[in-house]
């Protein structure tokens, strides 16, 4: 999902995820096994990449030797093997991000809001995380709504585009993105990647100026 | 619109690094501000105490007269400490008292918006009452027992520790509230795992606050209470009634001696605890 700052992208996902009651229409989704990632990491301060990584398995009364056996594979599989005990003040911005995917994948979720994990990170971390981000998504084949500033990131990691109109927020209109899955950095580069990217921000655009 | 003047390149030299202090260097730094501050301190204290005429130069006894009249004099050191003990357990069981108390009613303000709504303004007006004003009071209606001390150091204690949990709980990351949420844990689990925590280093500043003010609190309850064996503030009265100006300067000492020890203790302790993690743990402050 793009569109104009303040237009309720992340009310929307609040919506879905039942952090914020819907006063009118309704709502039809898969709440029992949720992912969600802010906008920053929201990782506890106090605690230890692991102990944050085993934090939901933990409010779902996992025992310990399973939560810590599926902390470490998640802490490898967004690589920050190594960094286990180290505290989150001590991590890079893009670390801190996948040690919150971390934590979110733990639970092996079905339903996964994104509510623009990757704004506050430089392009490189950003392009490196949609890469990653894919192959988890190869590996665990979740249902994802994620929201977005950046074009790119936004056709480069999804099946389906929904622009917004500033407030009230409408969607008006949905972008259907063909490229097959697994899609590798090159895909970045593609004349048709381009042009999807441009068709979208014209409609952005005129979300906006509306 | 008016051109840029040209730029005029000039070549800055490198400044190399600064090699490590000597130890004799780092050893002057930091004595040097104490040995400053003292040197200040005695001038001070001398000017003060030869610009009174000599009949009242009492008031302000050398070290001399501290030593031969108060620690020289092993009696008067074994009541220093005795008496330290007293008040510092006036201090320690008042802060025992109001810490607790303090932290439950932080706890349910943060909880029921409608008890911050009714209970803010009178811990605010607490603050505003002159506790010293209330001592007689307390006094005629507790008696001059242990527990009326007890209570003058939990109201002089009490207002910090509400004020900062409730402030360190409100400032919980709201991203990190909204997380726990969404596994539908209950309010509880909540305020264990993420707010207490998180208000932990802003309930330190106010235990810390607190920490001094219990020290002061005891020695001013017992200037009031003068039956009985009492600590330090009792000392201070009872040496000024006998002019024994130099015993009223040693309780001084001892009293701020406490007091400082106190604080540092809190201090070093939220230290400890929070280096790891927090702004206001580590080498700092």
């Amino acid at each position: 999902m793009v569109g104009p700052s303040g237009c309720g992208k992340s009310t929307l996902l609040k919506i879905a995820s039942g952090l914020v009651t819907h006063t009118g229409g309704s709502v039809r989704v898969d709440r029992n096994n949720l992912g969600y990632t802010f906008q920053d990491a929201t990782l506890l301060p106090w605690r230890k990449v692991r102990e944050n990584v085993e934090l939901l398995m933990e409010l779902r009364g996992f025992d310990p030797t399973e939560r810590r056996r599926v902390a470490q594979e998640q802490i490898d599989l967004v690589g920050l093997t190594g960094f286990e005990g180290h505290y989150p003040k001590r991590l890079s911005g893009g670390m801190r991000m996948r040690a919150s995917l971390a934590r979110s994948l733990a639970l092996n979720p079905s339903v996964f809001m994104f509510d623009e994990p990757f704004g506050a990170l430089d392009e490189i971390t950003r392009e490196r995380l949609n890469d990653e981000l894919i192959a988890l998504y190869m590996r665990q084949g979740f249902t994802g709504l994620f929201i977005t500033h950046s074009i790119p990131e936004a056709v480069y990691l999804s099946t389906k585009v929904v622009v917004m109109s500033k407030r009230p927020g409408r969607i008006v209109s949905t972008f259907d993105v063909p490229f097959a899955y697994p899609r590798t950095p090159e895909l970045r580069y593609a004349p048709q990647f381009s042009e999807l990217c441009g068709d979208i921000s014209v409609a952005l655009r005129d979300a906006i100026e509306k | 619109m008016a051109k840029a003047p040209a730029a005029n390149p000039r070549l800055y030299a490198a400044v190399p690094r600064a090699t490590q202090p000597s130890v004799a260097s780092r050893l002057l730094r930091t004595l040097l501000p104490p040995v400053l501050m003292g040197i200040v301190l005695i001038i001070g204290y001398a000017i003060t105490r030869n610009s009174l005429e000599p009949h009242r130069q009492f008031l302000m006894p050398d070290a001399y007269g501290l030593w031969t009249q108060a620690f020289g004099i092993a009696k008067v050191r074994w009541d220093l400490l005795d008496r330290s003990l007293t008040t510092l357990t006036i201090a320690i069981v008042g802060m025992c008292v109001s810490i607790p108390i303090g932290m439950i009613l932080g706890i349910v303000m943060f909880r029921f918006h409608v008890m911050e709504k009714a209970f803010f303004p009178y811990l605010v007006a607490l603050q505003s009452i002159p506790i010293l004003a209330i001592i007689p009071l307390i006094q005629s209606a507790l008696g001059f027992g242990f527990m009326p001390k007890v209570l003058i150091v939990a109201l002089f204690t009490f207002f910090a520790i509400p004020t900062t949990l409730l402030l360190g709980l409100k400032s919980t990351d709201r991203g990190v509230i909204d997380l726990f949420k969404l596994q539908g844990v209950n309010w509880l689990v909540i305020l264990r795992k993420a707010g207490l925590p998180s208000a932990a280093p802003a309930l330190f500043a106010g235990l810390r606050i607190s920490a001094g003010l219990a020290v002061i609190g005891a020695i001013v309850s017992e200037l009031f209470f003068l039956a009985g064996r009492g600590g330090l503030g009792q000392m201070l009265i009872n040496a000024k009634m006998d002019f024994k100006y130099e015993q009223m300067y040693a309780a001084l000492i001892v009293s701020s001696a406490l007091s400082i020890g106190v604080y540092l203790f809190f201090s070093w302790l939220g230290n400890r605890l929070f280096a790891d993690w927090h702004e206001s743990g580590g080498k700092s402050a």
